[in-house]
């Protein structure tokens, strides 16, 4: 049986492992391929190549449009690059592109899976002056609110920093666009997950879906949001000390016969008749815009209301950092209900 | 993989334990849709991709949470049907698909959604569009109608179609209509006189393709239809004995035992399937309302009138429409014969098919002198010593069809000079000759010349019993097959009598009567059973009806005593006369009507065996007014004449009455295969034939080393065996 030995030896030498010694070179695999080649020189087919450095111009406009490029980091570095070129820009000189233009390219990056590239995204839109962000609130809205109701608690967060943002920079306009006040509530309530009478109870694994974020204390965030939302929305009046101090200044900046004449004048809002509107689909009642405060506080008390207070009941027994958070909402609902649906 | 969780999705109940995570969604969804909505056709890759899911998402689960979704079916139509110009293609796909699914959830009835796509499928640009919604449209249609008749939707689908087109005539949209239709009409959910009248305005609108697409589905709608059925039906025959045998030899398994279940549970649907009554299925062609009209306004608005776009072969379908509706409704359009003059003539392209249809246009109303001149054109300018054999064989042939239908348009020079063809030396020539030499031994006889009457014809000349028919008459009808069940009725109760013992020629009234409300019973013994109080009810009823029928009853059997009296010479002018009262005199019983209609089967089946004569006189019989003349039929035996056909066509030609018959093998290597085919086992021998090579080889090996004494053992045994009658011993015998 020779045969049969020789065969056994070499059947084993297929399972025996090759020795590694130090100080040499790794054996090559059988089936190795030798893909290096020698050459005088190399030549490169396109290439361009100028003398003079691009403009800092077609630099921001190149820069935007990497903005939808596949890389993440790609993303994050164009983002970062917009951003210093907005805030390094001399004091008083306009933008560089108009914020209608770089705006399209932004909203999905609110959606963004990347978090460093939404962090980014945060810094550019606080570089933005803020009279320019209130004519733009209708387009970033419904982007923030698919944030807020996003899988990922991650993209939820930055979407609430977001509109914490627009709040802070255009609050009216925020509260008083189409839509802008139900819907955003209904997103509130559905990231606080306070939407139903069981979904609210603190046993209840409460804004539980979609992957949990990295992120810590989103809940205060969220909370924290709701109050400056509320306030903008319902506060009092008074305390934002806007229509106070304009109505004083009507009578008194005019002289005697002139009373109320801004009231006659072409409005100062880039879409005086957007409430008519003529141009869009038909609104239900969720989509509506709510431009007075007393609409807004009806639509609250009749649809949130209930849903709020058991929410911050809840979130106070929670206590904790959580309960702190909710105290401050409750400051402001207290102040909005005594001040009640209004003059 | 995402197919099964979409179907894990469909199980989800609607438990409220979801309804947060759900609601979140459906925020998402509004938003998505939001942003979608304000700019439809600029919006970003992944802003569609994640409305497309969630919007799939949401309307598997659509049916769990009613309340929240109240809007989300309006919300799905609006958007496919204000941007489906500009929509990712996938999405609107989905969007079809969710809309769809979300009828099939009973969110949405189906009026909605075929009022819903079917616009789209008229007015897209986008061919796979149109062929989704084309399906979801047809399968809609299907799925309403599988369990009942879906009237109401299918009364407002058709004046769907039918406005649309009557309401553009010169458009091309009406194709959809005409498709639809059709395809409906073949899976015989629409029978009805309606979507005929679709198809009629179909055919009178001033597109070409829609005007085709009309007449061809008059000329091949009805003919479809029975192919598909016929498809349907023999689709697989299973053997349920077999499928048995095998369930007991095969290793058992449940899953083995609930296939078969199934197997038998469809084939036993499919047998009581086949029991049922047959749905009544009118041809298109005999639900038209006004068929004189129609015929009218097709000949006047697409065939005379001299702006007409067709091409010819367009023409000619048009034409054999028309015509087959002259021929069937037996309808007068005047100005059609002086239209063929001019196409007669051989030089015309596919002047067989204008043959054909003049040939389908000429009934036994049409009056004799109009049809004259054209035979003598067909004559003249086809049939002549001159003329190819195939041209004069198309000639005679057509004017034999011609006559067949109206024999008094031929002349009795005429005839005499084209029968004297049946001398000629083509062979096509000739069998056009003769057929219409015994075409008119039988309906003209007097017109021939003595010598070519034959011997049939010229008896019944002379005994006067065979007259030519006048213009106009008409024979009078009867029942197919009745003087056979007469003859069989009277064989049986010979036999019965002949069985008591009896003189077999008397007759008892009784007798046959308690056979009658046996065969009238046949049917309800199993419903009259059910209750004992009813069986009494109906006792008396019966004792009543026998009663009052008595007389009635009487009355052939009497007669029948009459005929056994009569004498054997007149015997067959009062058959004749019994014959006729079969019918009157007697209530048929179903089982009357199926044993007739049995007997004809049985008659027709001898007919077509008995002989050349009797196949001869089978033929004009077996051929339906329903069915079409064509062109090939015009041509006749032509194409067949030796000289002109290569070899391949003989051999096709050889071959074409034969079951197919694959390849040359000895009978026993068929009989092997077939037993393969049923999955039986082979013989030891034929084991013994296939075994491996290789393992044989070691047995005869050792076979050539064996000793002597070895041998002889194995001689021994072998002898041994063979008087034992094999290994185990054969001892019964």
């Amino acid at each position: 049986m020779g045969s049969s030995a020789k065969r056994k030896k070499e059947k084993q030498k297929d399972f025996q492992k090759p020795k590694l010694r130090v100080g040499k070179a790794k054996a090559k695999p059988e089936n190795f391929t030798d893909t290096s080649f020698r050459s005088k020189a190399i030549v490169i087919n396109q290439q361009s190549l100028h003398v003079a450095a691009p403009t800092s111009s077609s630099q921001f406009a190149h820069h935007l449009s990497l903005l939808s490029s596949k890389s993440d980091s790609q993303r994050r570095d164009s983002l970062a690059h917009l951003t210093t070129s907005i805030a390094a820009r001399p004091v008083n000189s306009p933008l560089p592109q108009p914020v209608s233009v770089m705006l399209p390219s932004f909203l999905p990056l609110i959606l963004d899976a990347n978090n460093s590239v939404r962090t980014a995204l945060l810094k550019l839109l606080r570089t933005l002056p803020r009279n320019d962000v209130e004519d733009h609130v209708v387009q970033l809205l419904p982007y923030v609110r698919a944030g807020m109701t996003h899988l990922a608690a991650d993209i939820r967060v930055s979407a609430v920093e977001i509109l914490s943002w627009m709040i802070d920079a255009a609050g009216e306009a925020v509260v008083a666009c189409a839509g802008g006040w139900i819907k955003t509530f209904n997103c509130f309530l559905s990231v606080l997950g306070w939407h139903t009478e069981e979904s609210a109870r603190w046993s209840s694994n409460r804004a539980s879906f979609g992957k949990s974020g990295s992120q810590g204390r989103p809940m205060v965030k969220v909370l924290g949001a709701l109050a400056e939302f509320l306030n903008a929305g319902i506060g009092q009046p008074g305390t934002s000390a806007d229509d106070g101090s304009e109505q004083d200044n009507m009578f008194s900046a005019q002289p005697f016969p002139l009373c109320q004449t801004s009231q006659h004048m072409i409005s100062e809002s880039s879409a005086p008749y957007a409430y008519l509107n003529l141009f869009g689909q038909p609104r239900d009642e969720e989509g509506e815009m709510y431009e007075t405060r007393e609409d807004r506080y009806r639509v609250f008390a009749v649809r949130f209301l209930p849903a709020i207070e058991r929410g911050l009941k809840s979130a106070r027994e929670e206590g904790g950092e959580l309960g702190r958070a909710s105290s401050s909402v409750s400051k402001v609902l207290k102040e909005a209900l005594s001040y009640g649906p209004g003059p | 993989m995402v197919k099964r969780k979409l179907g894990a999705l469909e199980k989800v109940e609607a438990d409220l334990s979801y309804i947060e995570d759900f609601r979140a969604q459906h925020y998402q969804y509004e938003s998505h849709r939001e942003i979608f909505m304000a700019a439809p056709s600029g919006a970003t890759d992944t802003g569609i991709i994640s409305l497309r899911e969630l919007i799939d998402f949401i309307s598997h689960v659509a049916d769990c949470y009613p309340e929240i979704l109240k809007d989300f079916p309006q919300q799905l139509i609006d958007m496919l049907m204000q941007h489906h110009m500009v929509l990712e293609s996938e999405l609107r796909e989905k969007l079809v698909g969710s809309i769809v699914l979300l009828k099939k959830k009973d969110l949405l009835d189906s009026a909605t959604l075929l009022h819903t796509l079917f616009p789209i499928l008229i007015s897209t640009p986008s061919k796979t569009l149109r062929a989704l919604l084309f399906q979801k449209i047809l399968s809609e249609l299907r799925q309403a109608n599988s369990k009942t008749t879906h009237h109401k939707l299918n009364r407002t689908m058709q004046t769907v179609l039918f406005n649309l087109v009557t309401s553009d005539r010169k458009s091309s949209k009406g194709l959809w209509a005409i498709k639809l239709t059709r395809e409906l009409w073949k899976r015989q959910i629409w029978t009805d006189a309606k979507a005929v009248e679709i198809m009629k305005e179909a055919s009178l609108s001033e597109n070409e393709k829609v005007i085709v697409g009309g007449v061809r589905f008059f000329l091949g709608g009805d003919k479809e239809r029975e192919d598909m059925e016929d498809e349907s039906s023999d689709e697989e025959t299973l053997d349920v004995g077999r499928l048995r045998h095998n369930l007991q030899i095969n290793k058992k398994s449940k899953k083995k035992a609930r296939v078969a279940e199934k197997a038998i549970s469809i084939h036993k649907k499919k047998e009581r399937k086949k029991s049922q009554p047959h749905p009544l299925n009118f041809s298109a062609l005999h639900l038209l309302h006004d068929p004189q009209g129609f015929a009218d306004s097709l000949f006047t608005k697409h065939l005379q009138s001299s702006k007409v776009k067709l091409n010819l072969e367009q023409k000619l379908l048009v034409l054999q429409l028309v015509s087959r509706l002259v021929g069937l409704h037996k309808l007068h359009i005047m100005s059609l014969y002086s239209y063929f003059q001019k196409f007669l003539t051989p030089r015309q392209p596919s002047v067989t098919s204008f043959l054909a249809s003049l040939a389908q246009a000429s009934h036994d109303l049409v009056p004799p002198d109009v049809l004259e001149p054209l035979i003598q054109k067909i004559a003249n300018e086809f049939v002549s010593e001159a003329s190819a054999g195939e041209v004069a064989t198309a000639g005679l042939n057509a004017i034999r069809e011609i006559c067949v239908r109206q024999p008094l348009a031929m002349n009795e020079t005429l005839l005499q000079d084209l029968v004297m063809y049946k001398k000629s030396k083509d062979k096509g020539v000739t069998m056009a000759s003769k057929g219409l030499l015994s075409l008119y031994r039988d309906v003209g006889a007097q017109m021939l010349k003595k010598r070519d009457r034959g011997k049939e014809a010229a008896m019944s000349l002379r005994s006067g019993d065979k007259e030519q028919r006048r213009f106009g008459q008409q024979e009078s009808g009867g029942i197919e097959g009745l003087e056979l069940l007469e003859k069989w009725k009277e064989e049986e109760r010979r036999k019965k009598r002949a069985e008591k013992g009896l003189a077999s020629d008397a007759s008892d009234a009784s007798d046959d009567e308690e056979d009658d409300w046996a065969a009238w019973n046949v049917e309800d013994d199993e419903d009259s059973d059910d209750s004992g109080e009813w069986i009494n009810v109906q006792s008396d009823v019966e004792i009543d009806l026998s009663d009052s029928e008595d007389e009635g009853k009487d009355r052939p059997s009497k007669k029948s005593k009459q005929d056994g009296e009569a004498t054997k010479e007149n015997d067959d002018a009062v058959q004749e006369v019994k014959l006729s009262t079969l019918a009157t005199t007697r209530i048929l019983t179903p089982a009357d009507l199926a044993k007739l209609a049995e007997l004809r089967a049985q008659a027709s089946v001898e007919s077509a065996v008995n002989g050349p004569r009797g196949r001869r006189a089978a033929q004009p019989a077996a051929r339906h007014t329903d069915d079409p003349l064509t062109a090939e039929e015009i041509e006749g035996l032509a194409s067949l004449s030796a000289a002109k056909s290569t070899r391949e066509e003989r051999i096709a030609h050889a071959r074409e009455g034969k079951p197919d018959r694959d390849e040359h093998k000895s009978k026993e290597a068929r009989r092997r295969e077939r037993k393969q085919e049923l999955g039986k086992s082979t013989t030891n021998k034929e084991k013994a034939r296939r075994k491996n090579f290789l393992m044989t080889l070691g047995k005869a090996k050792s076979k050539n080393k064996r000793s002597l004494v070895e041998t002889r053992a194995v001689l021994k045994a072998h002898h041994a065996r063979q008087k034992r009658g094999g290994k185990r011993g054969n001892a019964g015998n």
